[in-house]
């Protein structure tokens, strides 16, 4: 675990050197840039617009970001032999891969509660509000991004980072259409291979919508605890599967 | 010949890689055996492309072996267990680029468990072996390639390990440099740790090893104690001072090469025309600088092993 921990604490520092955490102070400037828009209608509806945008921007920087932070990792450290130093110490490479995610989710964690506090900060001032719902709302973006990140880290255990990309883009598409279009056609009954391959995906990807929680955070009524619950549990099953399939290429893989 | 304690045991390695855009399959390493001894300096030799880097990636479980087995420390290739107690050096080493040397070498300590006494008066102690200063506030992305390569010495040996594998662990020093890191190296052995280099530079191989395999396409074409290969058993090399080409022309018939070089007379001869020779060279009023038996360069007996060239 303390091997873990160390890879982990140094990709935070690393995400510190390249300045990936100045991303909040672009953050601020959106919800600031987006709030003269506020309608001028009364506070109540005033709160749910500010909310629901706020969460709305926290999701899209969560997911970039975690593309950002996983998509050249591993690929970077192979390509600058940095990864030698660490492999060649008495570090496995589920050590490696996992303590590289930590380091993600702890990277986003830190950007992601810095964005949280900045949305507290800017409806208090805006509107003389304190609204710690959208703490639930950050808290979804979170897992969010933490299934995409470990989709991406999987991936780049041997795809290159264009690829990734790409790969990552689409599978969060297909995660936020499935139960929309997906669902549709499959109830449409398409036919044969495109059937399966639809029958695949629908079962096999994970349901981003259920993260999807900013009208609840917009109305101010957040989330139940056990729908919380539930979805954190959604988002480790998945996480664990993506950096366990990624484990699976990467633990055979000559460097 | 393995023996029980040997350090590092590879037995008909064979590893390939696909490339290019057809994903053909190319051996990098063909059934590639090698043993290195305890307590000595071992260098494994070869030209570009002959396959040591990939040799050393496999004893470390960075690459893994189509067929073939082997040992490092006494445990199965890529064992955590062995890793305890190893240090390599990558050919041409990069670092986390934020790090200064001192957090670099905590860092990589820390892999191995030691505690921050230990590891603070380890890293000031490397830190004045590779000659870097240890309170430099420098991070690595500002280093030049030689010290980079002094940290990556020094990173090498955090652990104090039995076996340190270094891939050309002279790349990127100057003449001082080097000279440093040799006695480094020598140093190591006079300790008792074994040393297992991969290197291009082969007057460095030749002043500090006492065993070398040379491979080449992938297969050991020459391996042995460097005393050994070097020597040119039944020649015994005299040396001689003054004289002109008179001299060494009155000389060559007892000889079987002969040469001079900077006022001296360089000449081979079978061992039993040696007294015959030293009575010719006193004859001659030639003075006697050494009898030795005569050794070949290991740039002859590389290029010898590589392209068949005799010297």
């Amino acid at each position: 675990m303390r091997n873990t921990l160390l890879i982990a604490g140094n990709v935070i520092k690393d995400a510190a050197r390249k300045k990936l955490f100045y991303v909040v102070f672009l953050f601020g400037l959106a919800v600031l840039g987006l709030s003269p828009l506020l309608p001028t209608f009364d506070l109540g509806v005033r709160a749910q617009f500010l909310r629901d945008i706020s969460i709305s921007l926290t999701s899209l920087f969560g997911v970039v970001m975690a593309v950002v932070l996983s998509v050249n990792l591993i690929p970077g450290e192979v390509d600058m032999r940095t990864i030698y130093n660490i492999l060649s110490k008495p570090v496995s490479r589920a050590q490696y891969l996992v303590g590289k995610y930590l380091g993600i989710l702890g990277t986003l964690a830190i950007i992601l509660s810095v964005m949280a506090l900045e949305i507290l900060i800017l409806v208090g001032a805006r509107l003389s509000l304190f609204t710690p719902v959208v703490l639930e709302g950050v808290l979804a973006v979170f897992l969010e991004a933490a299934v995409i990140a470990a989709f991406s880290l999987g991936l780049s255990t041997f795809a290159s980072a264009p690829i990734n990309v790409f790969a990552t883009a689409l599978f969060y598409l297909l995660c936020h259409v499935k139960t929309g279009f997906l669902h549709q056609k499959l109830m449409e009954g398409a036919g044969g291979l495109a059937r399966v391959f639809m029958w695949v995906l629908y079962y096999l990807l994970p349901n981003l919508e259920d993260f999807n929680v900013s009208q609840q955070v917009g109305y101010g009524s957040g989330v139940t605890l056990s729908y919380a619950l539930r979805i954190a549990g959604y988002s480790i099953l998945f996480s664990a599967m993506f950096v366990f399939i990624g484990y699976l290429v990467f633990k055979r893989r000559d460097l | 010949m393995e023996t029980p304690d040997d350090v590092v045991d590879l037995r008909d390695i064979t590893k390939s890689y696909r490339v290019g855009f057809r994903h053909a399959r190319r051996e990098a390493v063909s059934g590639l055996s090698l043993s290195v001894g305890p307590g000595q300096i071992f260098g494994l030799l070869g030209p570009n492309g002959a396959g040591k880097t990939t040799t050393l990636k496999v004893m470390l479980g960075l690459a893994f072996p189509d067929a073939g087995e082997g040992t490092v420390l006494g445990r199965p290739l890529g064992d955590r267990e062995a890793h305890m107690r190893l240090g390599f050096l990558p050919e041409s080493p990069y670092f986390y680029g934020f790090l200064t040397a001192e957090k670099a070498l905590q860092l990589y300590g820390r892999l191995f468990g030691l505690d921050a006494e230990v590891l603070s008066e380890r890293s000031a102690r490397l830190l004045d072996l590779v000659g870097i200063p240890r309170e430099s506030h420098l991070t690595l992305d500002k280093y030049s390639k030689g010290m980079l390569q002094r940290i990556g010495i020094a990173q090498a040996l955090i652990n104090d390990p039995e076996l340190v594998i270094m891939d050309e662990p002279s790349s990127g020093l100057d003449p001082l440099g080097q000279k440093e890191i040799r006695d480094v190296l020598l140093g190591l052995r006079e300790d008792g740790k074994t040393i297992l280099l991969s290197s291009h530079q082969l007057s460095e191989v030749e002043s500090i090893c006492d065993s070398v395999s040379i491979i080449d396409s992938g297969r050991v074409v020459i391996e042995g104690s460097l005393s050994e290969l070097l020597t040119e058993p039944g020649t015994t090399r005299i040396t001689l001072r003054g004289g002109g080409e008179a001299a060494g022309a009155a000389l060559a018939p007892l000889a079987t090469n002969v040469r001079r070089d900077e006022g001296e007379i360089i000449m081979d001869v079978a061992a039993d025309d040696a007294y015959r020779a030293l009575e010719k060279a006193s004859e001659l009023g030639l003075g006697l600088v050494s009898v030795e038996p005569a050794r070949r360069s290991l740039e002859d007996l590389f290029l010898e092993a590589v392209r068949g060239d005799g010297p």
